[in-house]
């Protein structure tokens, strides 16, 4: 009833998707990474005006589906007259929406910290980027880890939507494969297996990295 | 300039999608929230090989997107004979895929219960089926509040994905209204708008809520 | 050895270790009738291991346990057995009840609904009867007028006696305090106490571990000291803190007197 053997033929393509789809993903996480420490410092500001901006921003994307924010990165862009790749339409977009996330996570984390160590700080006479180089980021990193694993698991997850504006990553090969081949199954059930064994492995990879930094 | 009277004359398209998209959404995390508690429950038992397969269920509807796992229903489906309307597959894909976070949710909400008081049960007699139905439940249901409320919100905005197979749910209303119009600002900003209103809104019901239960849980 | 009619509990031989740590390392104990045992020590010495075998709520590895005249074996490790034992348990144990450091009320349930549903459920009382019940011990422990709220609402003290009344509620023969005030503000320790003081004053058995010497030395028949899992010395209030002959002990009161007034 199953012919596995039909989508074994066409494996490297699948392989290349999944290589695209990992390139997105890993780059969107890094860029989300810096970006979403820079929104996480702009939430916390005193400053009232960037506060605000902020806020507004990673509401706007926490509170909108990825869908609607990809078709609009990629209908609006050339409106305005840009025309950028599909894939690097696609890196942006979920840059954007994974900062949004990362913010958050990383927020929380600074607010855990107890207050004391920050004020000893202080009172030691580090200036405010001294305190939060070298005391805050080091722990908030310890102590967001689990989270931002999760949050990398789930922006691979995410990019399989980047099919939907032409990119040729996983999620679009397995789908050429299925219309092409009439195998819906096959085509999808290998392309999920790929998906779980990248997930997968990104989150042994991070409970690896806690237990080696010691956390727990 | 956008135009502004787009909107005003596919209200009606909008809303329809609008109700369509609550309505599958409370379906989906309906059925999600009783099988999620079939599985936790399952997977206390004391027999290791159904306790294994509710731990692959969970890694494997949580470790794969969403899109797939609605293109398999929805597409492979038919070869195992189960033709249902795109909706009804929307809203199946939803409740499986939120059943294996609510299993988790179920189970950390479990944990959480302070065990000293399973050991009051214990020290007055209460069988095991009394402890679980008189304090066990009623105190997992308020622990848990805050992810049921969060794994919502992210259905909600996964609900959007059944757009792609053609159910008639407001991002395809929205897509409608675009070729319809010629127009990509106004309808898709109006889509984000109304799914951040929404999501908006929930939030608030659950903080309300929760403030609600919380009232006499905070204990020590 | 066997048991000896008029002795609540026996202990006989017990040991208890927790992984590599053995905490319990061949306690002897007899609790008479009526009597008021206080069990003091340092923390780690075992005291409230042994109550939380007496009730079963630990398992303990060597040794017997009689509760009025009920011999409860070593228990092996097999959950299995564990479980039944728990059960059979049962109609002994109802005349056994602990009151809690941390209290233990069941906080989405009013004051009034934590005492009566052990009584439905457990002793199988009609719902009138029940509520009947639980007013009467909510009025000994003067707590009537909270019957409605819930424990949040209340103060530890308050909560506390709340608790003692869900015990009482059973009509236990036997009560075991676990550190009963140590979670509590120095200002609500007495309300707790007085409760307790009228409890042995009208003749029920109780087990106390405690930190509250004073409290002791005027209430209980029999002060129990234990250091390192064993009991260091054993007898009346006068002789025990007046007289103590263990060089472990006179280090306790010494540590203890240090900072607070004079015991006897």
């Amino acid at each position: 009833m199953f012919d596995f053997t039909v989508i074994a033929r066409h494996l490297p393509e699948l392989f290349r998707g999944a290589g695209e789809t990992l390139f997105v993903s890993l780059l969107s996480i890094l860029v989300g990474f810096v970006c979403g420490h820079l929104l996480c410092f702009g939430r916390m500001s005193p400053q009232r005006l960037l506060r605000r901006l902020c806020i507004a921003y990673i509401s706007a994307i926490r509170g909108t589906p990825l869908l609607v924010q990809l078709a609009i990165i990629f209908y609006f862009l050339p409106l305005a007259n840009i025309n950028i790749p599909a894939l690097w339409a696609a890196v942006i977009c979920l840059s954007v929406n994974t900062a949004a996330f990362q913010a958050e996570i990383l927020r929380g984390g600074f607010q855990a910290l107890p207050a004391g160590q920050t004020e000893a700080a202080y009172d030691l006479g580090l200036t405010p980027w001294q305190i939060r180089v070298f005391i805050q980021i080091p722990q908030v990193f310890r102590a967001t880890l689990p989270s931002l694993f999760n949050e990398t698991v789930n922006t691979v997850k995410n990019s399989a939507l980047i099919s939907t504006i032409a990119v040729t990553d996983l999620m679009r090969v397995s789908q050429t494969l299925a219309s092409t081949t009439f195998r819906p199954i096959e085509s999808y059930t290998v392309a999920g297996a790929i998906y779980f064994i990248l997930t997968y492995s990104i989150s042994k990879f991070g409970l690896a990295l806690e237990r080696k930094l010691d956390i727990h | 300039m956008p135009h502004l009277s787009i909107l005003v004359d596919y209200a009606p398209l909008f809303l329809t999608g609008l109700w369509h998209t609550v309505f599958i959404c409370v379906a989906g995390i309906g059925i999600g929230l009783f099988w999620g508690l079939a599985l936790y429950l399952a997977s206390t038992v004391r027999w290791a090989s159904l306790r294994w397969l509710v731990r692959a269920y969970v890694n494997i509807f949580r470790g794969t997107p969403l899109l797939i796992q609605l293109f398999l229903l929805f597409y492979g489906g038919p070869h195992f004979g189960l033709r249902f309307s795109a909706m009804t597959t929307g809203i199946l894909s939803l409740a499986l895929y939120s059943a294996a976070y609510f299993t988790e949710i179920y189970r950390s909400g479990f944990q959480n219960i302070p065990i000293g008081q399973i050991e009051a049960c214990l020290d007055l007699g209460l069988t095991p089926l009394q402890t679980l139905v008189h304090v066990k439940i009623p105190q997992m249901l308020a622990l848990i509040i805050p992810s049921v409320i969060g794994q919502t919100i992210s259905m909600v905005k996964e609900s959007s994905l059944l757009s792609i197979i053609t159910v008639p749910e407001l991002t395809a209303a929205a897509a409608k209204v675009s070729t319809l119009t010629f127009s990509i600002v106004e309808p898709y900003l109006l889509l984000a708008l109304a799914y951040w209103l929404l999501i908006v809104g929930i939030t608030k019901c659950g903080e309300l809520w929760e403030r609600h239960q919380v009232r006499y849980l905070v204990l020590r | 050895m066997p048991h000896e009619p008029g002795n609540e509990v026996e202990l006989w031989d017990l040991w208890k270790s927790f992984g590599s740590t053995t905490v319990l390392q061949g306690i002897d104990l007899q609790v008479r009738s009526q009597e008021v045992i206080c069990l003091i020590g340092g923390s780690g010495s075992g005291k409230s291991t042994m109550l939380r075998c007496i009730n079963g709520l630990e398992v303990f590895d060597r040794g017997k346990i009689y509760i009025r005249g009920h011999l409860f074996d070593a228990m092996g490790k097999s959950t299995a057995e564990r479980r039944f034992v728990r059960r059979s348990r049962q109609s002994v144990l109802n005349t056994l009840c602990m009151v809690f450091q941390q209290f233990n009320l069941w906080p989405h349930m009013t004051v009034l609904k934590n005492i009566m549903t052990p009584l439905e459920l457990v002793k199988k009382l009609p719902r009138q009867e029940a509520m009947d019940r639980a007013h009467a011990v909510l009025a000994k422990v003067g707590l009537l007028d909270k019957q409605d709220d819930y424990p949040a609402a209340l103060s530890g003290g308050q909560q506390q006696r709340v608790a003692i009344a869900r015990s009482l509620g059973m009509e236990p023969s036997i009560m075991l305090f676990d550190e009963p005030t140590s979670a509590l503000d120095p200002a609500l320790v007495g309300e707790v106490l007085t409760v307790m003081r009228d409890l042995a004053a009208e003749g029920m058995t109780m087990i106390i571990v405690t930190h509250e010497m004073g409290f002791a030395a005027q209430v209980a028949d029999r002060v129990v000291f234990l250091a390192d899992g064993r009991i260091e010395e054993s007898g009346p209030p006068k002789t025990v803190f007046g007289a103590p002959r263990s060089p472990k002990l006179q280090e306790f009161l010494k540590t203890w007197s240090q900072r607070n007034a004079p015991l006897s």
